[in-house]
């Protein structure tokens, strides 16, 4: 497959050296015929390394089929997603299992945690999953960091909905991953459990340099990102870098959402 | 509320189909039996009916009860009798007739042996009128001492016609006859599975040793009389000790004795099937639970929009019964099955069962419903009510209600049961004997472990969940955490499969103890350097003949047999043997306390120490025993012995006795001690030369004797594991049916796992390994139970023969590793479902 040379509706190269990940021409339809329905019509856009990008854009816009599809947790129709350098288009469903375990980290809107397993041992899941020792001073980094360090040995019912969260997000950057993809974390926290998770994903882009995609239709959490992406309707029609609340709220105004 | 019921039924097709299995196999079990008894009885009353058709009175010697070692003979009465009874007014006919052994040898020299028929030589009804449905086929009726008819199964089996010459094995030895005719019996090729060799009367007299005597006459009446009347006429007509039966009483008295020694076999079987479905009902009742809990929130629902408590509880128990009535009615078609099988498998072991057409009467059916419905309904009672405590508000509540922690009441009376249970079985262990001290032990513990179940498992679970994490990693320890998170449902799996492992390890150590026992009894009790018995189970036993010949070989010094003979001491049935007492010493340890076997004669016996203690008796007291023949005889105590195991009987006396009171005319076991400095190979030589002649006879050493009697136990333990395989079957059921329900329950969590990096085949390996603790903690308590049952039950009957404890520890071990592969053979549908949850579809539910 060529490499990426298109350009965005907005004009900005992505044939970036530097994207965690990207898509190229990204369709996924569902049905066929008269009834078929496009998710994704053509989507081309780049996640740059370390940054925090939020996707933004009304209920079937295909926000999250894009997050998923960016995964390997859902397959396109036609285009191309690439992690890193490397196409998933073709992967096997083995291969891309432990592209996830490896190289990508998770954060749900909920139901995140296993309940049998412990704070610490969700954290490290993907780790034993992979037969990999826990790098224990960079363990330590990211439990200080989501502030658990009390909580480890807590099951998940002894936890509260943002300390669950937190675990999380403890988890999905404990593998130290390329990218992290998170589909509206804050969705089911109160207003002060989910400011702390989204300070939290700053810090760990500002201070570890993680790249992190975040689906949300929060304007208050889509301004912690250094850039939002808006889609509506299978395609991304407007961007916004440095957000606040406000621009993105005039934003949205604009797009009529 | 009937919609909701049908809908849910029909959204769940699968583990309904699981969940009937599990009572329907049970189900057939129960049916299985009562086609297989319903069957043998109709086959046995046909043939009664048939054989004594014409006849309208028997004429026989009186009986005390009937002797089931000589098939329920009577005492053969004087010729003379005969005149008298064609005497009597009303008589057309009468004729005698004598009955007896007579072993057909086919063309090879093989015997034909059916399993559990008798063989039997009669003599030849020559009036037609009065030979019932005994028929002749071709050739001619018997006339001379050389003529031989056979029956018809016989004669097709083994290529007999007349014309050929065959050899026939009375207990005076082999004798040579011509077949001059086939006959059959009615449309039967012989009488349930025996076979028969007939004679003329004059041969048949001198042939089976009734020389001048009738074993019955059959009598037939002249137009007109009454059975009942001929009865009395004739009655009056004959001296003491013989009377006269009409034919509608011999058939009578057959089939009930037919149908009491099915009932036994009957119950038996049933028993079997009696724990296939509490294994049964303790899978409906798990996957119950399970249900209910997970359809809390539906419940929940349909409260809050307006059900009922009661509807709700209906709603559980219309589906059980709806469960129930399927299962009966598979379980019904199965059973069909069942009943072939096991008659099959009695056929292997030599117990065959005429063939007739499957008899599958009303009550048959009627059980079968019952059964189904009543043990899966009660099994939903429980759950039932645990769905009526659903509060409408748990419709809104987002978390799963965590699972209810056990009782304390629960878990004080569960450890009450278990340590007197466990108290007794120890008692049980300790001292000798106490075989109801067992018993009641066994079903306490049972009850206490059944009770104290989920912390058992949680317990044991990480016990052998550690060794099990080490050695699988991350799949197996999410697999412990998994079999851990609700107690109950992993205790109610493994228990099902429990129940079924302690009852095959308690078999299993009894049986092993068995064998143990007889090499251990041969080893010290047998002074024989030779054993004679009937080769295979059912080989009545050998002709008297035989020991008789084997006396004449060179080099042996001793030759001594034993007989055995069913009798009555105040009213309960026992077996007495009878010995030489000039050789039996020589022969074997009877391990005499007091008296000698050598005072042994004419109206004296031996007892037994134990029945010595119990009766009160000593040495010169008079004992009353009961020949079912002759009545009851007064015998003189002259000795007591110890050694029981080697006898089999608490009461020993001399062959005359025994022959005189009408005992089985064939030797159970010839015992051969070589003359002093013999050659032993030398004596086994001549010994063969004579055995060869007797096909019926199995010669063995010391060493082959034992091993025979083990392969013999071995049978036995095959037959009734096979018996109690279907409960652990059903419990393996049990176990693909929780996993499987379980990873429905657990999508999300799958979904999660497999969305961080899990692959397919660690989601396999992590309900495989779950599989893998349940039947291992299953397997484990049975084997544990069944080691500390088998062990008191071998010490309670120490007494009937069972003198060691052999702890088949490598069996045992063996039973545990099956179960964990069974294990694995159970999670394959419920893994393979696991692994293909659709990742997307359960993270984006959430």
């Amino acid at each position: 497959m060529s490499a990426p040379s298109t350009t965005t509706a907005l004009g900005a190269s992505i044939e970036d050296p530097t994207a965690a990940a990207s898509t190229v021409d990204a369709v996924k339809s569902y049905g066929s015929g008269e009834a078929e329905v496009r998710a994704l019509n053509g989507v081309t856009v780049a996640f740059d390394r370390g940054r925090f990008t939020a996707i933004m854009g009304p209920s079937g816009s295909g926000k999250s089929t894009l997050l998923h599809c960016l995964a390997g947790l859902d397959t396109l129709t036609s285009g191309d997603v690439r992690l890193g350098g490397r196409s998933l288009t073709g992967l096997g469903e083995k291969q891309l299992t432990l592209l996830r375990r490896d190289r990508m980290g998770f954060v749900f809107q909920a139901f995140n945690l296993l309940p049998t397993l412990t704070a610490a041992e969700n954290i490290q899941l993907p780790l034993d999953l992979a037969g990999r020792p826990v790098d224990r001073e960079w363990f330590e980094t990211v439990v200080r960091a989501v502030g658990l360090q009390d909580r480890l040995d807590h099951t998940p019912a002894q936890l509260s909905g943002g300390q669950q969260q937190r675990v999380a997000a403890a988890r999905a950057l404990v593998t130290r991953p390329e990218i992290v993809f998170a589909d509206e974390p804050t969705g089911a926290l109160d207003s002060r459990s989910g400011a702390d998770l989204l300070a939290f994903l700053r810090r760990a882009v500002d201070e570890f340099g993680q790249t992190i995609v975040m689906v949300t239709h929060d304007p208050v959490a889509a301004s912690h990102a250094d850039r939002v992406v808006f889609l509506a309707d299978g395609r991304i029609v407007d961007e916004l870098a440095a957000p606040t609340t406000e621009t993105v709220l005039d934003a949205m105004k604009r797009l009529g959402s | 509320m009937r919609k909701v019921i049908l809908k849910g039924l029909l959204a769940r097709k699968l583990r309904l189909a699981l969940t009937a299995v599990s009572i329907s196999l049970g189900v057939a079990f129960v049916t299985g039996t009562f086609v297989l008894g319903d069957t043998m009885t109709a086959t046995f009353d046909q043939l009664y009916e048939g054989l004594t058709e014409g006849t309208d009175v028997t004429v026989r010697g009186e009986s005390a009860f009937t002797d089931t070692t000589t098939l329920g003979a009577t005492k053969p009465f004087d010729a003379d009798v005969l005149p008298t009874v064609q005497d009597v007014d009303g008589v057309a006919a009468a004729a005698g007739s004598v009955t007896g052994y007579a072993l057909i040898l086919d063309k090879d020299g093989e015997p034909v042996q059916p399993g559990g028929a008798p063989t039997l030589g009669a003599s030849y009804t020559t009036d037609p009128a009065l030979a019932g449905g005994f028929t002749l086929r071709d050739g001619a009726a018997p006339t001379g001492p050389q003529d031989v008819v056979l029956d018809a199964a016989t004669a097709k089996a083994h290529g007999f016609v007349p014309g050929d010459p065959v050899t026939i094995l009375l207990t005076d030895g082999p004798r040579d006859f011509t077949v001059t005719g086939i006959a059959g019996f009615g449309d039967a090729d012989n009488l349930a599975g025996a076979t028969i060799a007939t004679f003329d009367l004059a041969t048949a007299q001198d042939a089976l040793g009734r020389t001048g005597v009738y074993d019955t006459i059959a009598v037939r009446g002249e137009s007109g009389v009454d059975a009942d009347e001929l009865r009395d006429r004739v009655a009056a007509a004959l001296p003491d000790g013989l009377e006269a039966v009409t034919s509608a009483e011999v058939v009578a008295e057959s089939s009930a004795a037919v149908a009491d020694a099915l009932g036994f076999f009957t119950t038996g079987l049933l028993g079997f099937a009696a724990i296939s479905l509490l294994v049964g009902a303790l899978i409906i009742w798990n996957t119950f639970s399970i249900l209910v809990a997970q359809r809390t929130r539906e419940l929940a629902l349909l409260r809050a929009v307006g059900a009922s408590r009661r509807q709700v509880r209906f709603s559980v128990v219309a589906e059980a019964f709806v469960i129930g009535l399927v299962s009966a009615a598979l379980g019904l078609g199965l059973g069909l099955g069942v009943a072939a099988g096991l008659r099959a498998a009695l056929a292997v072991v030599g117990i065959e069962v005429p063939t007739t057409t499957l008899q599958v009467e009303p009550r048959t059916i009627a059980a079968a419903l019952l059964v189904g419905v009543v043990v899966t309904v009660l099994a939903a009672l429980l759950p039932a009510r645990q769905a009526t405590r659903v509060a409408p508000v748990a419709a809104l509540r987002a978390v799963d209600a965590p699972a209810r922690p056990v009782g304390r009441t629960r878990i004080a009376a569960g450890a009450l049961l278990t340590v007197l249970g466990a108290a007794g079985l120890a008692a049980a262990m300790v001292e000798e004997g106490r075989l109801g001290l067992a018993a009641v032990a066994m079903l306490l513990t049972l009850a206490g472990v059944l009770t104290l179940a989920p912390p058992i498992a949680t317990v044991v679970t990480r016990l052998i969940g550690a060794p099990l994490a080490r050695l699988g990693g991350t799949t197996a320890q999410l697999a412990r955490r998994n079999a851990l998170r609700s107690p109950r449902r992993t205790a109610n799996t493994a228990t099902a499969l429990m129940i079924g492992l302690a009852l095959v390890s308690t078999v299993t150590v009894v049986a092993s103890s068995m064998k143990a026992s007889v090499a251990d009894v041969i080893a010290d009790s047998s002074r024989a350097d030779f054993i004679l018995k009937g080769a295979g189970q059912a080989s009545p036993g050998l002709p008297p003949q035989l020991a008789a010949e084997l006396r004449g070989v060179d080099g042996v010094g001793t030759v001594s047999e034993m007989r055995f003979a069913s009798a009555q001491v105040d009213g309960a049935t026992t077996f007495v043997s009878a010995v030489d007492p000039a050789t039996a010493e020589t022969a074997a340890d009877l391990e005499v306390t007091s008296g000698s076997v050598a005072d042994l004669g004419s109206g004296s016996v031996l007892v037994s120490d134990k029945v010595a203690q119990a009766k009160g008796w000593t040495v010169g007291d008079t004992v009353p025993i009961t020949y079912a023949q002759t009545g009851e005889q007064s015998l003189t105590v002259v000795g007591t012995y110890a050694n029981t195991a080697l006898l089999g009987s608490d009461y020993v006396t001399d062959l005359a006795v025994h022959d005189a009171n009408g005992g089985t005319a064939l030797d159970v076991a010839v015992l051969v001690v070589a003359a002093d400095g013999a050659d032993l190979d030398d004596v086994r030589a001549g010994l063969e030369t004579v055995v060869d002649a007797y096909p019926v006879a199995q010669l063995d050493d010391e060493a082959s004797f034992t091993e025979s009697q083990a392969q013999t136990i071995d049978q036995l333990l095959a037959i009734v594991t096979m018996l109690l395989a279907l409960a652990v079957i059903i419990a393996l059921l049990g176990i693909v049916n929780t996993l499987a329900l379980s990873v429905f329950e657990r999508t999300r969590e799958l979904g999660l796992l497999r969305a961080v990096g899990m692959t397919r085949r660690q989601v396999r390996a992590v309900v495989r390994w779950e599989a893998v603790i349940v039947a291992v903690l299953g397997a484990l308590l049975g084997a544990v139970l069944g080691l500390a049952f088998g062990a008191a039950l071998t010490r309670g009957l120490a007494g009937e023969g069972l003198s060691v404890l052999a702890i088949p520890g490598g069996r045992l071990a063996l039973y545990v590793l099956f179960a964990a592969l069974a294990g694995v053979l159970a999670a394959i549908g419920p893994a393979r479902r696991a692994a293909r949850v659709d990742v997307l579809h359960a993270v984006a539910a959430a």
